[in-house]
């Protein structure tokens, strides 16, 4: 017998709102116009619904307000990064904590204490920034995530798993010593907010401990992921997401963390580590780049709000809830036929533009076209994920990744079922009209990650 | 009326933990006699920095509650700009997470090897990261900079014959900025004269430098000129700001500092070829050019406090409760940097202690004294922050051997300014007691944050 779906209310109830301005269709069409169809450079005023990203855009709670309350601005020794210590220590079990203003500044100050030029960075597929800091650091990023992964269709559960073998490979091609570590992605973003197993961790802790090569967790959205192993991973039904994070932690070497994501805050993040040296070298270098070690350029009453945060994230009703709106938003577009990645990720909904708009090659940017078309619709604003976002190799061609994705990040704690409803009826709007949507050409390009400012024209 | 009073009252406050004696030799002890060691829970009067540790105004408050968290576009961003704009007239903005990061960008992107930035003097984390990207800083602070304790108007002043001198020697083309920073802070927050910034900013023109202000702490600055300098005296704040800004290319600015924030910075310039390459290089490091690693509601409170500190109440009781410690302490025959700075008092340790050699950091020796007795936090600014080491590992001391105390703007009361003065004459009048101290750890780069250090018995 096929089971009821199981509701996700909110676990919360509404404290403070913001309020939101509605547009018109021609105001839209002259915004987009000025902001060179590109999303991020449209002003948030001129946005009805923001899906750009579920980053730094989470509402607080009541604790974590009444925590910023509690800041203590200190330039050295502030409380609140103690209490964060404690509970980075305590909940996700790493050992050493550098806080930094965001998860950047911690990718930015690990990839240069561990990277030597010529090293090779095998990772679960890239990430724009993740990536770019790897190879300015003079190192070369591998992707050894499964096949499965490049494939929006396929239904495989664990689609953010390690492939083995091709990490294998990479290991008696270039030998362990090349390979400062493996940079593993919990949640992977650009495979659409798709989950690792815990026995695929596994496994990649045993080659890479035969090997001496340490494991980073990129850790951003650790909570999501804990809930799907918590969904579909046998012997983990009854194991609460706080178990399984520390587990999945347990299996990595050090993480970097934007707390913008999991941990319900505006701004912060840090860098984990597990190996004194390491975290030593760290805490010399964050002085320079980020701010005093106690501090790492947040504010105290940050780092309170993300100690807070941290706590909350790991609960399993908020969690459930999170997920369950995500995907109930995923169910209605496939209700209206439209093409997404399956199965649906923890943190969004990703179109998949190739199908969408199959008419458009890839040169002529159909997700950049895509997410373009559906803010003109309805106001809502979304994220290109695909050739653009890719950016150029070394070389100077073009990275042509094989999603082509828009993504529909949904913030949490933000947004209700009604706006869930709004989105799904934009996009089967677009979708109803899609064979009269041209595609687009770059008239503007700035040399690191693209995606951020580039310039669009619409072809005739 | 002589009084010159506060113009706020305060809305919301944050208790002081005591500790007695024993415990803070103690919990000296246990920091390695280095105040960045210090848990701040343990310190009575905090006066490590004047950077971040603002109280807010309830307009401030009023702001962080309405910060626009988008990724892209953030309303707060708009504000933010156009406050900024008001001020330096700039037409480029640029946010970041803090000051440092302004700095970072624009020396990664002007520095590297061979290259030299000349300054008035340029402050601690400014220096490191010129160096860090290959390139020197050089100081070139007037004379009357240069002697604490005799009183002149602007000893923030750069020397400018040394100046063109230096370009002469160095060639324009090697040095890609020259640094004005207002109030000089390493050099005691002394003001730099408008007629200075003038000048300065003219030599750089001649020769194709750009002119850049450090900026942290312009409206200080600002009503010194309106105090001191001719011409000045009926201007407003804004006035004399808008022209300081108006002789230079660019600007710098930790937010922490003259806008009452907690967190935040900025970079402002007028070149757009310039601002491009920061924009590109801010989004790997800091965030989106439109939060610079921000979030939306600092954003906000940069933008209001921006405005407030342009208030001439506000600017007379700040540089008259720094004068008013310094005044008391003269009276009492310490030796502090003369006249009285814009955002500090500056203790002259080579004068108190004057048994104590400058390889024992007889600065951070009376650091130590100072929490001991009465649970003050203050910072060596001398050998153990600017110190080197030659080639046979022998100390390159610093100019100055200061004890920099850091009011922090709008937090503390006549009375805790009163307790400060007494714990200072106090241990005045025991110095004989205090021991010069010796490093036993530390970093190459940026020491004076984690090095740990032992008293010579």
């Amino acid at each position: 017998m096929k089971t009821l779906k199981q509701s996700w209310a909110e676990p919360y109830k509404i404290k403070m709102v913001e309020l939101l301005k509605m547009t018109t269709q021609s105001h839209r069409r002259k915004a987009m116009s000025e902001a060179g169809f590109n999303t991020f450079l449209l002003k948030s005023e001129d946005v009805y619904i923001d899906l750009l990203t579920d980053s730094g855009t989470s509402a607080m709670s009541d604790h974590q307000w009444a925590g910023m309350m509690m800041g203590d601005e200190a330039y050295a020794g502030s409380r609140n990064f103690y209490h964060l210590e404690e509970v980075v220590k305590n909940i996700y079990g790493y050992k050493y904590l550098v806080p930094t203003h965001q998860g950047r500044g911690a990718e930015n100050i690990l990839s240069k204490i561990l990277i030597k030029k010529g090293d090779i960075i095998p990772g679960n597929m890239y990430f724009t920034t993740t990536r770019l800091h790897q190879e300015l650091a003079g190192g070369k990023f591998e992707d050894i995530i499964i096949d499965e992964a490049h494939d929006p269709e396929n239904e495989f559960p664990f689609k953010g798993n390690v492939d083995l073998e091709k990490l294998e490979k990479l290991i008696k091609k270039y030998g362990a010593k090349r390979i400062p570590y493996v940079s593993m992605a919990t949640s992977v973003n650009m495979a659409g907010g798709q989950p690792i197993s815990l026995k695929n961790l596994k496994d990649l802790r045993a080659l890479t401990k035969k090997h001496g090569i340490r494991v980073i967790h990129d850790m951003t959205r650790v909570a999501e992921n804990a809930h799907f192993i918590q969904q579909r991973e046998k012997g983990y039904e009854h194991k609460s997401i706080r178990e399984i994070v520390k587990e999945i932690n347990s299996y990595t070497d050090g993480a970097t963390m934007s707390a913008k994501k999991d941990a319900l805050v505006n701004i912060g993040g840090f860098l984990a580590l597990n190996d004194w040296d390491v975290f030593e070298e760290a805490r010399n270098m964050v002085v320079v780049y980020e701010g005093l070690h106690t501090y790492g350029g947040l504010a105290g009453r940050d780092m309170e709000a993300m100690a807070i945060g941290i706590l909350e994230s790991v609960n399993d009703n908020h969690i459930h809830a999170r997920v369950g709106q995500v995907i109930y938003l995923g169910e209605k577009m496939i209700e209206y036929g439209v093409p997404i990645v399956k199965p649906i990720g923890g943190h969004g909904i990703f179109l998949d533009a190739k199908k969408f708009l199959p008419h458009i090659p890839q040169d002529q940017f159909p997700a950049q076209t895509l997410a373009a078309e559906v803010y003109l619709d309805s106001g809502v604003r979304t994220m290109e994920r695909g050739v653009v976002s890719a950016g150029r190799k070394a070389n100077g061609e073009n990275y042509y990744p094989k999603l082509e994705l828009v993504r529909f990040t949904i913030p949490r704690r933000v947004y209700t079922q009604a706006h869930m409803d709004v989105i799904a009826e934009s996009v089967a709007n677009v979708y109803g009209r899609r064979n009269k949507i041209k595609g687009m050409k770059m008239v503007y390009e700035p040399k690191y990650l693209r995606f951020f400012q580039a310039r669009f024209e619409k072809l005739k | 009326m002589k009084t010159i009073i506060e113009p706020f009252r305060i809305k919301s406050v944050e208790p002081i933990y005591f500790t007695t004696k024993e415990e803070r030799k103690a919990i000296l002890e246990k920091a390695f006699y280095n105040p960045f060691r210090i848990h701040a829970k343990d310190v009575l009067i905090d006066l490590l920095t004047d950077s971040g540790t603002s109280a807010m105004s309830s307009n401030q408050w009023a702001g962080i509650m309405q910060g626009d968290e988008s990724y892209a576009g953030s309303s707060s961003f708009f504000r933010f700009e156009e406050s900024v704009k008001k001020i330096t007239g700039m037409p480029l903005v640029i946010p970041t997470h803090q000051g440092r990061a302004a700095e970072k960008i624009i020396f990664t992107i002007l520095g590297g090897k061979g290259k030299y930035f000349i300054s008035n003097t340029l402050f601690d984390t400014t220096r490191a990261n010129i160096e860090f990207s290959g390139a020197e800083g050089i100081d070139l602070v007037c004379e009357e900079g240069k002697h604490p304790t005799i009183p002149a108007l602007f000893k923030g002043n750069m020397d400018v014959e040394a100046l063109k001198k230096t370009i002469l020697k160095l060639g324009a083309t090697n040095i890609p900025m020259v640094i004005m920073t207002i109030t000089n802070n390493s050099g005691g927050g002394q003001p730099v004269s408008m007629r200075n910034i003038k000048e300065a900013s003219q030599v750089c023109k001649e020769n194709k430098i750009p002119f850049f202000i450090d900026a942290c702490r312009f409206a200080e600055n600002s009503y010194f000129i309106k105090l001191r300098e001719n011409g000045y005296a009926n201007k407003s704040v804004l006035e004399i700001a808008n022209e300081t800004f108006s002789y230079a290319d660019g600007c710098t600015m930790s937010a922490k500092k003259d806008a009452f924030a907690n967190i935040g910075g900025f970079l402002a310039m007028r070149d757009l070829d310039l601002a491009i390459r920061c924009r590109n290089l801010l989004i790997i490091t800091e965030g989106f050019t439109t939060y610079g690693g921000l979030a939306g509601r600092d954003l906000e409170a940069i933008a209001v406090g921006l405005q407030e500190i342009l208030d001439e109440h506000y600017l007379q009781y700040r540089i008259r409760s720094i004068e008013y410690l310094t005044n008391k302490l003269i009276a009492a025959g310490v030796p502090v940097m003369q006249p009285a700075g814009g955002h500090a008092v500056y203790l002259d340790a080579k004068e108190f202690l004057p048994d104590i050699p400058v390889d024992q950091y007889p600065g951070q020796a009376l650091v130590g004294a100072l929490y001991e007795h009465g649970g003050i936090r203050g910072v060596e600014i001398g050998s153990l922050m600017f110190g080197k080491y030659d080639t046979d590992g022998k100390l390159i001391p610093a100019q100055l051997e200061l004890v920099r105390l850091a009011i922090p703007r709008r937090v503390y009361t006549q009375s805790h300014i009163d307790y400060v003065s007494e714990v200072i004459i106090e241990v005045f009048n025991k110095r004989n007691e205090i021991k010069g101290l010796t490093i036993i750890e530390e970093t190459p780069m940026l020491r004076h944050f984690t090095a740990k250090l032992k008293p010579i018995i």
